[in-house]
C-alpha cells in the first residue's frame, strides 16, 4: 500500500503524538510541582478519580464502587491545589521529588474535538533526606478536549496498582 | 535514667514510665524500641479488644473481609446462618492460609497446599482421600480456629486474643455513653461506604494514638493549611483555647473523646435539616446525650488500645460549597516499632439519601484518609517522631517528651462539675490528660497489671480530691 493510501492511519500517528506530546508536558509541570500551570489544563466540567484497588481472588482488576481516593470536581481540585499554597501544607514542604513515566499511550477514540487516551503512569517519589522512595503506578483513562493549540483534561481515571498504600500520604497529582 | 550505655530491659524502662508519667513525662525513645513493641504485641495487642470491622462491610452471608490484629491474620467472615465470625487463617493440617483475597463471598474456604476444605462459619467439610488417609481424624476437632472472644457493640466488631479478661462491654466502660451518641443518633444507625483505606508508614502506633487521645493542641498548627483555605471553620480547625465554642475534654474508663460545640444551639454536626429532621431520633439516647449531640460541632476521640473516630461538621471540600459533616473510624496496626499500617473507614447514616451518604463519604476523603487535606500533614509528622526516637540520642540523654499541659501546676484546669456525661470533662481543651491516660494504661499493661489500674481519677486532680 502506497503511503497516500493510509491517510487514516497518518492522522491517527499525529493525533497519537499530539497526545503525547500533552501528557509529557503535563508530568513535566506536575514533577516540576508547577500546579497551577498545570490547573489551567484543567477543564472545568473535570471528573478526577482514583478509585480504591480491591484484591479480589479471581478478577486482576476490580475496585470498589464507592470507595476511593479522589473523586474532584473543579472546585475541589482547584481547593487542593491552593492548599500547597499555604506554608502549613506539611505533607509538601520540602516538596516530594518525583520523576513521571507515561507510557503505553494508545488513543482509543478521537473526533474534532476530544480524544480519549489510555496511558500508563509510573511515578517516582523521593522524600526527605534518606535513599527513601516509593513508587505509584497506575492505568489512566484520559478524556483530552481541545483548546487552541493545546488540550484539557476533561476526565481522569487513576486505576492504581497498589491495594495498600507505601507512601504516607498522596499529596501529589497523578 | 540519664548515661546509661547497658540496654535498658523492658521491665525496667516500663518502670521507669511510671514514674516520669507522674511528672508528666515520657521518654521519647519509647516510641521506637524493639524489645518495647515485643512487650506490646504480647501484654497489649494479645489482650486488649482490638478493632476488627463493622458489620455492615459484610452484609450477605458469605460475604467476607481479611483482617488483622497485631501480627495475626483472620478471616471477618458472616456464616450462612448469619453469624459473624473471625477465624484464624491458617489451614488444621500444616498451616497454608486458606483465604486468598482482601474481600469476597464464599461458602467455603479451600486450602490451595492439600485440599482441606472449610464451610465459612469455621467448620471441617472436606478433607481429600479422609477414608484412606485421615480415618481416625474427627472432622469435628478440625475447623478452623475462632478468635477466643469476639463481642458486637452496636454494629462495630471487636475481638480479644486472651481467652479471658474483661468483657467489651466492661472494656468499654460507660464511654459507651459518649459512643452511642455516634452510633444510635441516626434512626438505623451509621454503616460502612465502600472499603476502608489502608496504607503503611514509617511510624510508631503511639504516636497517632496520642493524637487521637485530645490534642487540640496541634489543630490550628498542623492545619493550618485547611484553614487558610477555608475547608474548615475557625472553631473546628483553630486553636486549643481560643474561638467561641464550648471545649471539653473527656476522659472515661480509659477512652478519651474531644467535644467542640455552642451551648444552647442547634447544630448537630452541621448535618443538613433534612437528615436532622427525619433521622436523628432522641430514641435510645438519654436527655444529656441528646443535649451533647445537638450542641456538638466536632468530635474526636479514641479507644484504647488503637481505635480512634472523628465526627466533624462545618467541613467542606470547596470554599465555595456548602459544609457538611463527615465520621471516619479507624485503627492503626502496629507491624513494628517503627512501621503501623493504617486502617480508616467512612461511615454515614444507614437511612439518609444516597445522594447525602455519598457527599459524606467525599468529606472524608477530603478530609482524611490517605488524600485528605488534614491527614496528608499529620502523617510526615509522626513519622517525624518516630526517626529521632530510634537513635542513639534519646537514649543516652533520657530525652524527655513533655505531656505536663493541664497539670495543676502548669494551667488551671477545671472540670465541669454540670457535666451530665460520665467520666471527667475537662471544661476547656488546653491540657494533654487524655495522652497521659492513654501512657497510663500503655504501662499498666506493659507491667502485667489490669489495665483499670490505670483508670481512676485523672492526675492532676488526685491531689485536691
Ligand atoms: S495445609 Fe491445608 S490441606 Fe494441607
Ligand atoms: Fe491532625
Amino acid at each position: 500500500m502506497k503511503l497516500s493510501e493510509r491517510e487514516d492511519e497518518l492522522e491517527q500517528l499525529l493525533v497519537e503524538r499530539e497526545v503525547r506530546q500533552f501528557l509529557n508536558y503535563e508530568a513535566e509541570l506536575l514533577d516540576e510541582r508547577n500546579l497551577h500551570e498545570w490547573f489551567d489544563h484543567v477543564a472545568d466540567d473535570i471528573s478526577y478519580r482514583m478509585p480504591r484497588r480491591l484484591m479480589h481472588e479471581n478478577t486482576a482488576a476490580s475496585f470498589s464502587e464507592k470507595g476511593y481516593y479522589f473523586n474532584e470536581d473543579y472546585g475541589s481540585l482547584e481547593a487542593r491545589v491552593k492548599r500547597f499554597d499555604s506554608e502549613y501544607a506539611w505533607a509538601e514542604r520540602p516538596p516530594t521529588r518525583t520523576e513521571r513515566y507515561v507510557t503505553n499511550v494508545v488513543v482509543d477514540e478521537y473526533d474534532d474535538d476530544e480524544v480519549q487516551v489510555t496511558n500508563n503512569l509510573l511515578v517516582y517519589l523521593s522524600r526527605g533526606d534518606s535513599e527513601d522512595h516509593s513508587f505509584y503506578s497506575a492505568k489512566r483513562h484520559d478524556r483530552l478536549r481541545r483548546r487552541d493549540d493545546t488540550f484539557e483534561l476533561v476526565d481522569r481515571e487513576i486505576l492504581l496498582n497498589q491495594t495498600v498504600l507505601s507512601t504516607d500520604n498522596v499529596s501529589i497529582f497523578l | 535514667m540519664a548515661a546509661d550505655d547497658k540496654p535498658k530491659v523492658p521491665e525496667q524502662a516500663v518502670q521507669d514510665a511510671r514514674e516520669a508519667l507522674d511528672e508528666g513525662f515520657f521518654p521519647l525513645e519509647f516510641f521506637n524500641d524493639d524489645d518495647l513493641h515485643e512487650l506490646e504485641m504480647e501484654r497489649i495487642f494479645g489482650q486488649a479488644w482490638v478493632f476488627v470491622g463493622h458489620e455492615s462491610e459484610i452484609p450477605e452471608p458469605g460475604d467476607y473481609a481479611r483482617r488483622y490484629i497485631g501480627d495475626d491474620t483472620f478471616i471477618f467472615v458472616r456464616d450462612e446462618s448469619g453469624e459473624v465470625n473471625l477465624l484464624f487463617d491458617s489451614c488444621r493440617h500444616r498451616g497454608a492460609k486458606v483465604c486468598r483475597a482482601e474481600q469476597g463471598n464464599t461458602s467455603h474456604f479451600r486450602c490451595p497446599y492439600h485440599g482441606w476444605t472449610y464451610k465459612n462459619n469455621g467448620e471441617a467439610a472436606g478433607i481429600p482421600q479422609k477414608s484412606k488417609a485421615f480415618k481416625e481424624l474427627d472432622r469435628e476437632e478440625y475447623g478452623l480456629a475462632h478468635v477466643p472472644r469476639l463481642e458486637t457493640y452496636e454494629g462495630l466488631v471487636f475481638a480479644s486474643l486472651a481467652e479471658e479478661g474483661p468483657t467489651l462491654e466492661e472494656w468499654l466502660g460507660d464511654f459507651k455513653w459518649y459512643f452511642d451518641i455516634h452510633m444510635k443518633l441516626p434512626e438505623g444507625g451509621m454503616e460502612v461506604i465502600g472499603e476502608p483505606h489502608r496504607w503503611v508508614i514509617d511510624a510508631n502506633w503511639k504516636t497517632i494514638a496520642d493524637n487521637f487521645n485530645g490534642d487540640s493542641y496541634h489543630t490550628a498548627w498542623a492545619h493550618g493549611s485547611v484553614l487558610d483555605l477555608e475547608l474548615g471553620g475557625e472553631e473546628t480547625v483553630g486553636h486549643a483555647g481560643t474561638g467561641e465554642s464550648m471545649d471539653r475534654h473527656i476522659h472515661c474508663d480509659g477512652h478519651t473523646t474531644s467535644i467542640r460545640g455552642f451551648e444552647d444551639e442547634d447544630v448537630f454536626l452541621t448535618y443538613p435539616e433534612e437528615v436532622v429532621a427525619d433521622l436523628f431520633t432522641k430514641e435510645g439516647l438519654s436527655e444529656g446525650q441528646w443535649q451533647v449531640a445537638r450542641q456538638a460541632l466536632s468530635f474526636t476521640g479514641g479507644i484504647f488500645p488503637n481505635f480512634g473516630f472523628l465526627h466533624f461538621g462545618d467541613t467542606t471540600d470547596d470554599p465555595n460549597k456548602d459544609v457538611a459533616p463527615f465520621f471516619t473510624i479507624r485503627k492503626w496496626r502496629p507491624l513494628g516499632p517503627d512501621q503501623m499500617e493504617l486502617w480508616s473507614w467512612g461511615l454515614a447514616p444507614k437511612n439518609a439519601p444516597e445522594e447525602f451518604k455519598e457527599r459524606m463519604y467525599k468529606m472524608y476523603t477530603s478530609n482524611f484518609g490517605p488524600t485528605g487535606n488534614f491527614e496528608q500533614d499529620d502523617v510526615p509528622i509522626w513519622k517525624g517522631i518516630t526517626d529521632v526516637a530510634g537513635g542513639q540520642f534519646a537514649s543516652k540523654q533520657g530525652y524527655q517528651l513533655n505531656y505536663q499541659m493541664g497539670l495543676d501546676w502548669m494551667s488551671e484546669m477545671d472540670l465541669d462539675e454540670e457535666w451530665d456525661g460520665p467520666g471527667f470533662a475537662y471544661s476547656e481543651n488546653l491540657e494533654e490528660g487524655g495522652m497521659r491516660l492513654f501512657h497510663e494504661q500503655w504501662y499498666e499493661m506493659l507491667a502485667g497489671n489490669a489495665r483499670e489500674d490505670a483508670i481512676g481519677v485523672p492526675m492532676n486532680i488526685k491531689e485536691e480530691r
